[in-house]
């Protein structure tokens, strides 16, 4: 761990003064954000510290249930914050996003590991933790908008899709064009900081392991690999959140439920 | 035998319904359409005729009754093939983005058309023609006015021949002399063997050999079928 320099606590609890920038803005615009920012910064210290404590544990006792415990936790609070941010309501999101959360994430991160990294042993926390957060992290944020943008792009084609079932269409030929649409909305982001990296911005990953003193081409290796997943591990949870959910808005018989007559 | 039968249909939705807005119901509704007439479905607003027509295409929870084309069953049936032989056009149909070719053939861009014959140029040229719509196959769609994009809409229906038509208000946007032209391709296609109830705000155009009247959850025949077809 040779160049790393630590950061003392009391310089930490400084840095937090950076967020008040954020609250005097709010302050003065009455954004009304005051209490969200104050929520978020003492979130972001107390779950990275602890998540930091939680990885010391974890190497120096790692054994392969206590990793995967620790991934399905991960896995557990992605949903609870995906589902969150939808802002259409739609029932029973919860179960279909942690399937696709953990078919995507999880197993293109597992692949990534075992197959390009190959640590040893196979479960070792310090790849498979970091990796499969950042694949999951990029799933989250991709599964909300994918979600939202499908439920909202249905809504608004609901005479186009009324049309098509009055014609025969089954629930899925109808909604094609809105998961088309929810699935191009979802890749976009991921698909937009590939282009950027290494030009505008070092992402976070290569950054961190400049800062920790590695060598910046092994340091780039890794982030190519990691870009490489996220894009994947993206691609498949908003395809497999889309199929899994359109069916929600229609009923049995198989015609789409208008704001009017839904339940 | 009718082509098509309604027996003792019961439905309601009360989704969104409460004391001041009442869902509208039906109960007990039968009728039957034959084969080569047009009927007209009459009532004042609220009664409940665009929630009859749904269920018709079993668009619609059907809480009792039984639908039947041709004296077989609607569970005989898969909901989509239902809804390709009792084929609903709603008021505001809306057209996909492309030309007035893809509008016309998107019905069998659909599972439910797979093995069926999509029409030929020609054939949808004709169609165009009897519905007095002067434009070409190629012109886009979004540039349509409200009344060709109606009368589009309507078309693209009539060329899947469904035996039973269910129209609600297609001739709302039209001016008279489109109305009329949609009045007489109706006609051409019930000729062909189908029926047609629909939904009309317009005073009656002599071409409807029954007239329902929809109100309170109830449906009368006002005028029988005098007008049938040998």
């Amino acid at each position: 761990m040779s160049g790393v320099i630590d950061i003392g606590f009391v310089e930490l609890f400084a840095a937090s003064a950076l967020m008040l920038v954020a609250g005097i803005v709010s302050w003065r615009l009455s954004l009304g954000q005051e209490k969200n920012i104050a929520i978020s910064t003492v979130r972001a210290f107390v779950q990275l510290l602890a998540m930091g404590f939680i990885l010391i544990y974890l190497f120096q006792y790692q054994s392969w249930w206590l990793v995967l415990i620790v991934l399905l936790i991960m896995t557990l609070c992605a949903t609870q914050i995906a589902v969150s941010r939808v802002k259409q309501s739609v029932k029973g999101l919860w179960l279909p996003t942690f399937a696709s959360l953990l078919l995507s994430a999880i197993t293109i991160a597992f692949i990534v590991v075992e197959g390009v990294i190959q640590p040893d042993p196979w479960y070792s926390a310090r790849q498979l933790i970091p990796i499969a957060g950042m694949a999951l992290g990029n799933a989250m944020s991709a599964t909300a908008v994918a979600t939202d943008r499908l439920f909202a792009d249905m809504d608004s084609r609901s005479n186009e899709m009324f049309t098509l079932i009055a014609l025969g269409a089954t629930p899925r030929e109808a909604a094609y064009p809105s998961i088309k649409a929810a699935v191009g909305a979802g890749i976009l982001p991921t698909l937009a900081t590939m282009c950027a990296a290494g030009i505008v911005q070092i992402p976070g990953m290569m950054s961190g392991q400049i800062l920790a003193g590695a060598n910046p081409v092994i340091a780039a290796k890794y982030q190519i690999v990691v870009l490489l997943m996220m894009s994947a591990a993206t691609t498949i949870a908003i395809v497999v959140i889309c199929f899994l959910t359109f069916r929600k808005r229609f009923s049995k018989e198989g015609y789409y439920l208008d704001v009017g007559i839904r339940s | 035998m009718s082509l098509f039968e309604v027996k003792d249909l019961s439905i309601s939705y009360d989704a969104q319904a409460d004391a001041e807005h009442p869902s509208p119901w039906l109960n007990g509704i039968s009728f039957t359409l034959d084969a080569g007439c047009i009927y007209d479905l009459t009532g004042p607003s609220g009664a409940g005729k665009s929630m009859l027509l749904r269920a018709c295409a079993r668009m619609m929870d059907i809480k009792q009754g039984h639908l039947l084309l041709n004296g077989k069953g609607s569970l005989e049936f898969g909901f989509q093939e239902w809804r390709r032989q009792v084929c609903l056009v709603p008021q505001h149909a809306s057209l996909v983005p492309g030309t007035i070719r893809d509008n016309l053939l998107l019905p069998w861009t659909l599972k439910v058309n797979r093995d069926k014959a999509q029409p030929t140029d020609q054939e949808l040229k004709h169609l165009l023609e009897a519905a007095s719509l002067d434009v070409a196959l190629d012109h886009d769609a979004a540039r349509l006015s409200g009344g060709q994009a109606a009368r589009v809409a309507l078309l693209r229906t009539f060329a899947t021949k469904p035996p039973v038509l269910l129209l609600d208000e297609v001739d709302a946007a039209l001016d008279d002399d489109s109305a009329h032209a949609v009045g007489i391709l109706t006609m051409s296609m019930v000729e062909q063997g189908s029926t047609c109830l629909r939904i009309r705000h317009r005073p009656p155009d002599g071409r409807a050999s029954g007239i329902f009247r929809l109100a309170d959850g109830k449906l009368e025949l006002l005028k029988g079928a005098e007008r049938r077809l040998a």
